[in-house]
């Protein structure tokens, strides 16, 4: 069941800015939209609506799937300390889209520490980048920890940067305790699939749903 | 002076309870005007308790408050909420303040929805099933009712509502600091009081007039970037 009690499941993707959110749901949809999961999108960010603007002229899914929160001029308080306006966008959506599996509600970019709050999200997703700097594990900021799911975007740039991609994978495990993390380059398309099946398997139940189907 | 009841004490909780900014009420995302009338240069440091006396005494008292406290008596009567909702909704002119209520009630609705409220979901299924607006003055008078506050009660916590997120946003924009919004909200507080220990105006005679916030919230509509909702 949905944190909503009924309706899409809804999954949170935090992190900071220029880590890659918005390309990470870019090469996500038309996966999704390749395996029949019904989609809708969430985007708060700092100033306008950049973000939902840039899903809906790439047609990614229908416009209509993409809805904008202003975030009053701080994105992690409408995902963590008051996400009123969120779940009402949520609800909202799960009345006008009633197919509606997924809602992916993607927040503006923030620091470290932006976490979701438990009545928006089932389940979170944090963003960072190798280019962001190899020490970000290891400054262990609540949204590296606490995240479900940690995604470690840009790994292929990391020799350019001059990261040691195992090292950071290592230690961000270890911060972590063992919980999961993916190394993705939204450019490549390296490691998407990895996330778009945690979420089936995680928080749309494919594997026991349509047995079989988390290998499809 | 007596020990007050467990009763009062407990309406004095309540109170803080829905007044307080933890509450998730979605006022975040809502400055009221404020971020264009900071851009067109109309907002300075030293502005905001005129600037909160002037959202007062031109829409809050005058408009908002004869709803809030109708909506608080009708709390468990659906119709009559319907109708003061359909009031509010023609009577309020600027398109984005119009939707901007709406969102922001619907949004109020949704919480009380899922904390219990009496009535809540009810008037949450009405609002969506016929399509009626769920201003935030009508859901903020029958919830904070409904959660057990007298009338009195009631519009002392929507009106420091109003002034909370206002002060709140103009923090946020950078423009005042911490300790001005509390100086504003001092100097504004005896004038509220006074205000509120004289009666409503009555619902045939609400109305609003700050032209000033009115038009820079239908000029919010076109800004090209923007932090908040109006």
């Amino acid at each position: 069941m949905s944190v909503s009690g009924k309706g899409a499941a809804r999954v949170g993707i935090g992190g900071p800015v220029g880590c890659g959110k918005t390309a990470l749901l870019e090469r996500m949809l038309p996966r999704f939209g390749a395996l029949g999961v019904e989609v809708a999108v969430i985007t708060n960010d700092l100033v306008t609506d950049e973000d939902a603007r840039r899903l809906r002229e790439k047609r990614l899914i229908d416009p209509a799937r993409v809805v904008a929160v202003e975030a009053g001029a701080c994105p992690h308080t409408v995902i963590r300390e008051d996400p009123t306006l969120n779940m009402e966008a949520a609800d909202a959506l799960d009345r006008r889209f009633p197919m509606l599996d997924l809602i992916l509600i993607e927040s503006g970019g923030d620091n470290l520490a932006s976490t979701f709050s438990l009545d928006l999200v089932d389940y979170w997703i944090f963003v960072i980048d190798v280019a962001g700097g190899d020490d970000i594990p290891r400054k262990r900021g609540p949204g590296v920890i606490q995240c479900d799911l940690l995604v470690i975007n840009k790994v292929d740039l990391h020799a350019q940067v001059d990261v040691d991609l195992a090292r950071m994978m290592a230690e961000a495990t270890q911060v972590r305790d063992g919980r999961p993390l993916i190394g993705t380059s939204c450019r490549t398309g390296e490691g998407i699939d990895a996330v778009v099946d945690a979420i089936r398997r995680e928080v749309l139940f494919a594997d026991v749903l349509q047995p079989g189907a988390a290998e499809a | 002076m007596s020990d007050p009841s467990a009763e009062a004490v407990l309406g004095l909780l309540t109170s803080l309870r829905l007044g307080d900014g933890q509450f998730p009420s979605g006022a975040f995302a809502f400055s009221g005007g404020l971020e264009t009338l900071c851009a067109d240069g109309h907002f300075a440091r030293g502005d905001l308790g005129a600037f909160l006396m002037g959202q007062l005494t031109g829409r809050w008292l005058p408009f908002d408050r004869a709803f809030v406290e109708a909506a608080a008596a009708a709390h468990d009567d659906a119709d009559r909420l319907a109708e003061l909702d359909e009031t509010v909704d023609a009577l309020t002119v600027g398109d984005l303040q119009r939707r901007s209520s709406q969102r922001a009630g619907r949004a109020l609705l949704g919480v009380h929805a899922r904390l219990g409220t009496a009535g809540a979901a009810d008037y949450r299924t009405r609002v969506e099933r016929d399509g009626l607006p769920g201003h935030q003055p009508i859901v903020q008078g029958a919830m904070l009712a409904a959660s057990g506050l007298a009338i009195s009660q009631v519009a002392a916590c929507a009106a420091y509502g109003v002034l909370s997120s206002l002060c709140s946003a103009a923090v946020r924009l950078g423009k005042v600091s911490h300790l001005d919004a509390q100086a504003a909200l001092v100097a504004v507080h005896p004038a509220l009081a006074a205000a509120l220990a004289r009666p409503a105006p009555p619902l045939d005679e609400a109305a609003a007039f700050s032209p000033l916030t009115e038009i820079a919230m239908m000029r919010h509509d076109a800004r090209p970037s923007r932090l908040f909702s109006n």
